[in-house]
């Protein structure tokens, strides 16, 4: 275990984590199915019991009237409604008094007729009895007339029904258990770089000094733990050898300005020359404090921020859809996307004065500012009347999202060294997108059990506690200045490179409006029509994007970077998303489609993302060296935002046009079309660099 | 003039070692509890309001069938074109339901106004129904309603003639007591599994923490022994078996400090010879 790297000491706390909390949770669950079980099934057999009851006193009435039980007539179409009203209930039968099956809806006769066959009808058959039967378990109960038994109702229940409902609840408990895991991973990943790792890094470059003779540091760690003991003792031998130089200093200057000896005090020179020459001490004897801050300090709050911000992803659509109030001029479906596209709007128009400011007045001012919007969108947009305010909640909560995000950036940007700056990004999209799981699965399940509202005070809690995080354990570094500001005139350079502009036109943008217009606008909207779908079920199937995304694209990033085909990538997972998107015009099963949507177009940005971003130094080359790799960077964010604003106006346009599935593939269509071009014009992309930009200059 | 203090000293002693008021185990353990203890509680609330709901809908879709059982009842007799007043055998319909399961506190049948034409209650007829029920059947929605009243659950359906007119509705009371029991149980079995899971996953995670953590105290120790060692008597504070690349940076460190401390101890005594050359 090397004590100034993270991954050896958190793989063996990940390990233990997954110990700690796996079997204790599936322990919990094993418990609770039973009960669920005990308590559920008497409930069924009660229901059965009462399906059988009316079943058999209209029986009973008919055949009182004389009709002999055998040739009732249009006792198929007296089930059916019976059967499609319970689903738990999966047939209906009736027998005569020796087991011969006369009727039944839900189940083949011969199926029942060789079940019913080996069991003895004739005794003990007064009052309903329950038979296991296959996969089904069979209610009967006796038919009688005048006190003479003439047959039996059977009610056949689907034991699978319960399995499904305790699958459900297992599901629910396995997202809640993921989620644990993913938030302890970043809290402990936070612990060990907070009070280990990230200490012995500073050591370590204090020891590096110290190697090559230079004593004027030490490392600044005052924890009170064993690693602040030993770098109490290390600093110590650091300053021992300080101050042992020190009383060296000045009995030098004691003896070159008092010795009588010109020789002497020669000889005393040379000393302090070669001693000088050797070792470098601090000037003023305050030895320079080393405090090494690092990308992944802002990884915890960034974290908790997102989650709070993904937690009303799955129902935001749902959550306008009940503050409707009609907004002259524009369709009721315009008005549930306004909020969603004016929110990613303000996030775009106010990123790059935060980042302005964030440079200016430091991360952790901005972040702390950012949070006091956020807060207050967070809190207020749970306590909206209509949408009106709801809109000027959300907007506040974007202004909040963009001045946190950019300075999670700029922080990034200022404690990463070039050569670590990808890896510092890496942690920012890491944090984001594990947030974006979380969020999504979590949110979703506790807006079923309690409501939209408490949710997003939930999320109010949770931006409270990153600005106690961020407050407490943020060091207030000083912005470094990054250089000048590029102007218009540059991005408009930018933009007359051709391939960059199709990388953003064609690429992504569409991107997002597939993501917001889709995933954030349509799925919940069209998940919901369906009553067997839940809260918990549709963030489940909206946890497959951010997962297939977080798996997909550092294997994708390795991939682009070995093999080189990062545009060609691009193109593909561009057509991958839109194929998805147009699915449900040709799939009978609008849920499934959507879902398999979902996943594809979690596939679609997983393999296009990061070759997105790494195609950038190659395709603008000359552009970066001009204004930098980030501002380039940065545009391409700013440029794809019109995708995310323009996705759920788009999606509310197609709505009443296409209905909900028509406009999903109306979208998906969009998103194809845009990508196809895209995919013929990457074949002019080459490899290697920008060379019309080249010629151009 | 005066000679050093230090000139001549035989080795160089480090400050005294600050004590450890909170273990790097305990800090990790203190988060790491904190989070089993929440994924625990978050895993029972969703767990039993989880089973809560499909319970209480299991309820719920059987007193729905009963009520939709009187209302075809109702209904038949409606559309032979009784006014549902008249309907004097719906009484003794609703009786007959409640009497066959002791769980149902009332059935009620009230007219399109809200006014309570047959109860099981037979001192509540001619009272009039709140207003969410009376709402429920005029929003012109056919489909099964539930409404809660203070301890009791309503489940009704509206009644239709066969004209479609809405003429009145039907509802089923039902005591939420009779939920609350029916998963109380899981809420026991719930709190008790807790408490087993807590204690024993504490423990696993205490220990897993002491020993992975212990290993990181140890290491540090011994380099502080080891840099303590070097310092004041000499020699080398490479690990036995040779160290990882941290530790023998560190061992280089501490050969740099000393050497460091011995040139200056060096250069002190030099000074102070030539100091005392008269």
């Amino acid at each position: 275990m090397i004590l100034d790297r993270t991954r050896p000491l958190f793989i063996r706390l990940l390990l233990l984590v997954v110990l700690v909390l796996v079997p204790p949770v599936a322990w919990i669950a094993y418990q609770a199915m039973g009960e669920f079980t005990r308590g559920l099934v008497p409930e069924m057999d009660k229901k059965a019991e009462a399906i059988g009851r009316d079943l058999e006193l209209s029986i009973e009435r008919a055949v009182g009237y004389g009709i002999p039980l055998d040739q009732l007539q249009g006792v198929d179409q007296f089930f059916a409604p019976v059967l499609a009203a319970n689903p738990e209930i999966r047939y209906l039968a009736v027998t005569d008094r020796g087991g011969k099956v006369l009727f039944t809806e839900g189940a083949e006769l011969n199926a029942l007729n060789a079940i019913y066959g080996g069991v003895d009808f004739a005794t003990d058959m007064e009052h309903s009895r329950k038979f296991a039967l296959g996969s089904f378990i069979d209610l009967a109960q006796p038919l009688s007339i005048k006190g003479g038994r003439i047959g039996h109702i059977h009610v056949g229940m689907d034991q699978d029904y319960v399995r499904g409902r305790l699958q459900e609840i297992l599901i629910d408990l396995g997202v809640v258990t993921l989620v644990a895991l993913l938030v302890a991973v970043e809290i402990l990943l936070f612990v060990v770089t907070f009070n280990i790792t990230g200490p012995m890094r500073v050591v370590g470059t204090v020891m590096d000094r110290v190697r090559r003779g230079d004593f004027s540091c030490s490392a600044g760690v005052t924890s009170d733990d064993e690693v602040g003991r030993f770098v109490h003792g290390f600093n110590g031998a650091i300053r021992l050898a300080d101050q042992l130089f020190r009383r060296l200093e000045a009995y030098m200057e004691e003896v070159k300005a008092a010795h009588f000896d010109a020789g002497v005090v020669e000889k005393v020179k040379d000393i302090e020359s070669r001693v000088r020459f050797l070792f470098r001490f601090a000037r003023n004897g305050q030895p320079e404090v080393v405090n090494e801050h690092q990308a992944t300090d802002i990884r915890l709050p960034l974290f908790l921020f997102v989650f709070a911000e993904e937690i009303s992803r799955s129902f935001m659509p749902l959550y306008i859809r009940d503050l409707y109030a009609p907004i002259p001029g524009l369709s009721p479906e315009m008005v549930m996307g306004l909020p969603i596209a004016l929110f990613m709007l303000v996030i775009a128009l106010a990123s790059p004065s935060a980042a302005l400011l964030a440079n200016r007045l430091g991360a952790r001012r901005v972040f702390l500012i950012g949070l006091v919007p956020a807060t207050i969108g967070f809190v207020m947009s749970g306590l909206a009347f209509t949408v009106y305010d709801l809109i000027a909640w959300r907007v506040a909560t974007a202004l909040g999202y963009a001045f946190i995000t950019m300075a999670c950036q700029g922080y990034i940007a200022q404690v990463s060294q070039q050569r670590t700056r990808a890896q510092g990004l890496g942690v920012y999209v890491g944090a984001v997108l594990t947030a974006s799981v979380c969020g999504t699965g979590i949110g979703g399940v506790l807006a079923e059990r309690v409501g939209f509202r408490v949710t997003f005070l939930v999320a109010g809690v949770l931006t409270v506690i990153t600005a106690v995080l961020i407050w407490r354990l943020l060091g207030s570094a000083q912005p470094v200045a990054e250089g000048p500001s590029p102007r218009k005139r540059d991005f408009l350079r930018l933009l007359r490179n051709w391939r960059f502009s199709a990388l953003v036109a064609f690429a992504a943008i569409p991107a997002k409006i597939a993501l917001t217009g889709f995933l954030f606008f349509l799925v919940p909207l069209t998940l919901n029509r369906n009553p067997s779908i839940d809260l918990g079920d549709m963030a489940r199937m909206m946890m497959a994007y951010p997962v297939s995304v977080v798996l997909l694209s550092p294997l994708v990033a390795r991939f682009a970077d070995r093999v080189g085909w990062r545009a060609g990538l691009v193109a593909v997972g561009g057509l991958i998303g839109g194929a998805g998107l147009v699915l449900p015009a040709f799939w009978g099963e609008p849920v499934q489609a959507v879902q398999v949507a979902i996943l594809l177009l979690g596939i679609s940005h997983g393999l296009s993302a990061s070759p997105q971003l790494a195609m950038i130094p190659d395709l603008c080359w000359t552009e970066c060296r001009a204004i930098g790799q980030t501002n380039v960077l940065a545009f391409l964010r700013l440029a794809e935002r019109i995708g995310s604003f323009a996705g759920p106006l788009l999606a509310a346009a197609l709505l009443p046009l296409y209905g909900f599935e028509g406009a999903v593939a109306a979208l998906g269509w969009v998103v194809l079309g845009m990508a196809v071009v895209f995919a013929l014009l990457s074949f002019a992309y080459h490899a290697g660099p920008h060379i019309e930009t080249e010629w151009g200059e | 003039m005066g000679q050093s203090s230090i000139a001549g000293g035989a080795g160089a002693c480090l400050p005294p070692a600050r004590p450890v008021r909170w273990s790097l185990a305990r800090k990790v353990s203190l988060a790491l509890l904190s989070i089993l203890l929440s994924t625990l509680v978050v895993t029972a609330f969703f767990a039993y309001y989880k089973f809560e709901s499909v319970y209480s809908a299991q309820v719920q879709s059987r007193y729905s069938f009963v009520v939709f059982t009187i209302k075809k009842k109702v209904e038949d007799s409606l559309n032979l074109g009784f006014a549902l007043r008249q309907l004097r055998q719906v009484q003794e319909i609703i009786e007959r339901e409640k009497s066959r399961d002791p769980q149902i506190l009332a059935v009620e049948v009230y007219d399109y106004r809200g006014e309570v034409l047959f109860d099981t209650d037979r001192g509540a007829i001619g009272t009039k129904v709140s207003e969410s029920l009376a709402e429920a059947i005029r929003s012109g929605m056919q489909q099964s309603f539930s409404v809660m009243d203070e301890d009791n659950l309503i489940v009704g359906l509206p009644l239709v003639n066969n004209l479609g007119k809405v003429e009145g509705g039907v509802v089923l009371r039902y005591p939420i007591a009779y939920v609350e029991k029916g998963v109380s149980g899981l809420l026991t079995q719930l709190l008790k599994s807790i408490a087993i899971a807590l204690v024993a996953a504490s423990v696993v995670a205490v220990a897993g923490l002491y020993v992975l953590f212990g290993g990181v105290g140890r290491k540090l120790g011994s380099m502080e022994r080891a840099m303590g060692e070097v310092l004041s008597v000499g020699g080398q504070a490479i690990p036995e078996n040779g160290g990882d690349s941290f530790e023998a940076r560190f061992a280089e460190f501490v050969a740099k400090t000393r050497e460091t401390i011995d040139h200056v101890k060096d250069a002190t005594d030099e000074v102070g010879r030539l100091d005392r050359l008269m």
